[in-house]
């Protein structure tokens, strides 16, 4: 079981949209996944059109592992379940700040679903706290949507440096481009800086800035559902197997199912 | 037999076709049809097995369905009318009807439309809260049934328990027995297959008129089947139950008088002797494929040769044996007989009639055993082949006897001497049909005097070749018998068989099993 955090230190640069996405086509691929609505706003869980949890609240999440597990509810896709959120998840970092070990009470959180699924996709707040630090501890990878612009490069290296701070493996992080608007020069200069002080951590998949992502919200399915021959669509088609292959190279040369 | 799952359901009748459209509570249906509606027929053999084990096969042309007793269902391409299992292409409906004989052909027994649908309750966002897969069976009148099986969605127990109530409530839950009766209403229940229940106290009269009186419905209704030439297990049914009856004519001695015994004899003889033929190429065309492995490819286009001009003189002995079937003498022959061995009262009894059937049948096997015993002791490598016969004959006679009695002894003792008699049964029906079919051959070619030239060289060659290899078959399966042989008549199958076919002290006999 592996588990990817959908997280930036920024909103709206299309996080919930890529760990939407990326939920459904690894569920499409075969795998067995829950998507793990950890934001308040509760945005992926509207995409999904799940309600929010009503017995999910305060620490409960961390500490019940029954009604954690009792919360959980089937998208109408196959194999894609979600844990949608609600407001009280806005407290987290309050309530992980009065239990012991509080950097790793999501990992263990966790571990009591961990059989059900082949994937846990993580859809974070935009903040560093106390739950960005539980994620980085227990995230395999961290997927990193990155607009291609000065102020988000800069973002993107406070990320790094608080890894490094941190003790956290940079190895961990994958970032990409989001809302990527080709007819800007600024950018395609600013991806290609990127890619040359990330090498390694960019991923070459970009998704492009498109109507198709917006209208998700009115659709209310992934973009893979309701538009999935889009440039947006076969973005996050290719997004997501680049991601499966570098998390597990031995899968190297299987076709999308 | 295998239950179903408590989340399959049948709908039907008018509830049926309402329920895809009704609210559950305040959920909204959606109807989701897949595909048109297939025509299928229903495939099931002479005696329903499939019904009986709780299985419903469906030919839709294209695809075979097949649903289990847990409601599961399974379905794989094919081409063609299914006549036989072994016709099958290899896959997972084969695999699941692996145990139907590979001889008994698959039948039309009903015809009705399938298709398939999908049902989901939403909410007012449109979100499934459980959904259900259909399968919609229309039946030869128009009458609608309605498989559901609901599909469990983690985070939604509250309206899976409340579709689970309402399919409750509106229909019933998943029954093979149900599906069969609402589906196929014109075809009955098979009934139980009949049973002997042989008491200690019967008379070996009683006894004997009762066996007799059980085989004779089975051939009767195998007859349709041989002369619409279904397959050939009709005409082996048919003879097995007239086999039956003759020995126990031969072995019951003095249950009748004896001019009445041989009279029977007479009568089922001449039954039996208008099937000889036509059973003789039955078993000789079975062994076609086999043929084919034994004989090089050189070879192959003389077995041509020989199947065809065997496969010619099988149509006119089938069609020789339905006239004889279908005539008005022997249906009023079968009549007559079925009416005297109805009333035992009708039968005149014989100098053992009133022998209690317990040491009558004591007697019967033990001392059929001690034969089996005598000849054995003098079997070797280099006994004529007419010594064996006479061992299977014994062996055959012995089983039915112990058949015919079991219920008056242990089942576990009885179950324990069938297991290696039929064992060595086995091994010598093989070494008799090995030799058979060598005498056969021979006897085919001596019939050849009408074939061209070209004709008689191949088949001679070919009719060679496959007696040699039949003959070093022949003895590998003698050298076989012989072990199956010295398990059969060792010291410890010696004592069982004395234990409970000879006591010293005969002791109240167990009571029948009910």
């Amino acid at each position: 079981m592996k588990i990817i955090a959908s997280y930036a230190n920024k909103g709206g640069v299309g996080k919930t949209a890529a760990a939407v996405n990326l939920s459904y086509a690894l569920a499409a691929a075969g795998e067995r996944v829950l998507l793990c609505d950890l934001d308040p706003q509760g945005a992926a869980s509207f995409y999904f059109r799940i309600k929010p949890s009503k017995k999910l609240t305060e620490a409960s999440f961390f500490q019940d592992v029954e009604k954690f597990t009792q919360s959980i509810k089937a998208s109408d896709y196959d194999n894609l379940d979600i844990l949608p959120a609600n407001m009280t998840f806005r407290d987290f970092d309050v309530f992980l700040a009065q239990m012991k070990q509080p950097k790793s009470r999501l990992k263990q959180a966790l571990k009591a679903v961990a059989g059900d699924f082949d994937a846990i996709i993580l859809d974070c707040p935009p903040n560093i706290s106390t739950l960005s630090e539980n994620i980085f501890k227990a995230a395999d990878a961290v997927l990193v949507p990155i607009i291609p612009t000065t102020l988000s490069q800069r973002t993107f290296q406070q990320l790094v440096d608080f890894f490094a701070e941190n003790d956290l493996p940079a190895r961990k992080l994958h970032g990409f481009f989001s809302m990527v608007q080709s007819t800007k020069s600024l950018h395609d200069e600013t991806m290609a800086v990127m890619r040359g002080t990330y090498p390694k951590t960019l991923l070459t998949a970009k998704i492009p800035f498109a109507t198709d992502v917006e209208r998700m919200g009115i659709h209310r399915a992934p973009v893979l559902v309701s538009a999935p021959h889009s440039a947006a669509g076969k973005a996050y088609q290719a997004l997501s197997e680049e991601l499966t292959l570098r998390l597990d190279p031995t899968r190297h040369g299987e076709g999308p199912s | 037999m295998t239950h179903a799952s408590p989340d399959d359901f049948i709908l039907h009748g008018p509830a049926a076709t309402a329920f895809t459209s009704q609210r559950l509570g305040k959920l909204t249906p959606v109807f989701v049809p897949e595909g048109e509606p297939a025509p299928f027929t229903r495939l099931d053999t002479f005696d329903q097995t499939l019904r009986r084990s709780g299985r419903l096969l469906l030919d839709l042309g294209t695809a075979l369905d097949l649903i289990r007793p847990d409601s599961s269902a399974m379905t794989q391409a094919t081409h063609g009318r299914t006549k036989f299992v072994p016709d099958i292409a290899e896959g997972p409906v084969k695999q699941a009807l692996s145990d139907l004989s590979p001889l008994r052909s698959l039948l039309p027994c009903g015809t009705g439309k399938l298709s398939r649908a999908g049902l989901a309750f939403e909410d007012d966002d449109h979100k499934v809260h459980c959904r259900a897969a259909l399968q919609i069976l229309t039946g030869a009148e128009g009458q609608t049934v309605i498989l559901v099986m609901l599909h469990p969605l983690r985070g939604y127990a509250r309206a899976q328990a409340d579709l689970r109530h309402a399919l409750a409530t509106n229909g019933m839950a998943f029954d093979m027995d149900a599906l069969h009766g609402l589906l196929f209403p014109a075809s009955p229940a098979p009934a139980p297959k009949p049973k002997l229940a042989l008491t200690a106290d019967q008379t070996a009269h009683d006894a004997a008129t009762a066996i007799i009186a059980l085989q004779i419905p089975v051939a009767r209704l195998s007859e349709p089947g041989i002369v619409a030439d279904h397959d050939t297990e009709f005409l082996h049914d048919y003879r097995v139950a007239l086999r039956r009856i003759r020995s126990v004519l031969s072995l019951f001695r003095g249950v009748y008088p004896p001019d009445q015994t041989a009279t029977l004899k007479a009568r089922f003889s001449a039954l039996m002797a208008q099937t000889g033929m036509l059973r003789d190429l039955d078993v000789h065309l079975l062994e076609k494929p086999s043929y084919y492995d034994l004989l090089p490819e050189i070879q192959h286009p003389g077995l041509d040769t020989m199947f065809a001009l065997r496969a010619a003189d099988r149509a006119k002995a089938l069609a020789r044996l339905s006239r004889h079937l279908r005539s008005k003498a022997h249906g009023q022959e079968m009549t007559e007989l079925a009416r005297l061995f109805a009333t035992p009262q009708a039968l005149p009894p014989g100098p053992k009639a009133d022998t209690p059937a317990y040491p009558y049948a004591c007697a019967l096997i033990w001392k059929r055993y001690r034969k089996i015993r005598q000849i054995a002791a003098n079997l070797g490598p280099a006994t004529p082949d007419t010594d064996v016969h006479t061992l299977r004959i014994h062996c055959k006679k012995l089983r039915y006897l112990m058949e015919f009695f079991a219920g008056l002894f242990p089942p576990a003792s009885v179950k324990s001497l069938l297991k290696p008699l039929k064992a060595l049964q086995d091994h010598l029906g093989l070494v008799n049909d090995l030799s058979v079919q060598q005498v056969s051959l021979q006897s085919f070619l001596q019939g050849s005097g009408a074939w061209p030239d070209s004709t008689k060289l191949q088949v001679a060659q070919t009719v060679g070749a496959l007696t040699t290899v039949l003959h070093q078959r022949k003895l590998d399966e003698r050298r076989k018998t012989m072990d199956a042989l010295s398990g059969f008549i060792s010291p410890e199958t010696q004592k069982t068989f004395r234990e409970v076919f000879h006591p010293s002290k005969p002791g109240p006999p167990r009571k029948p099993n009910p």
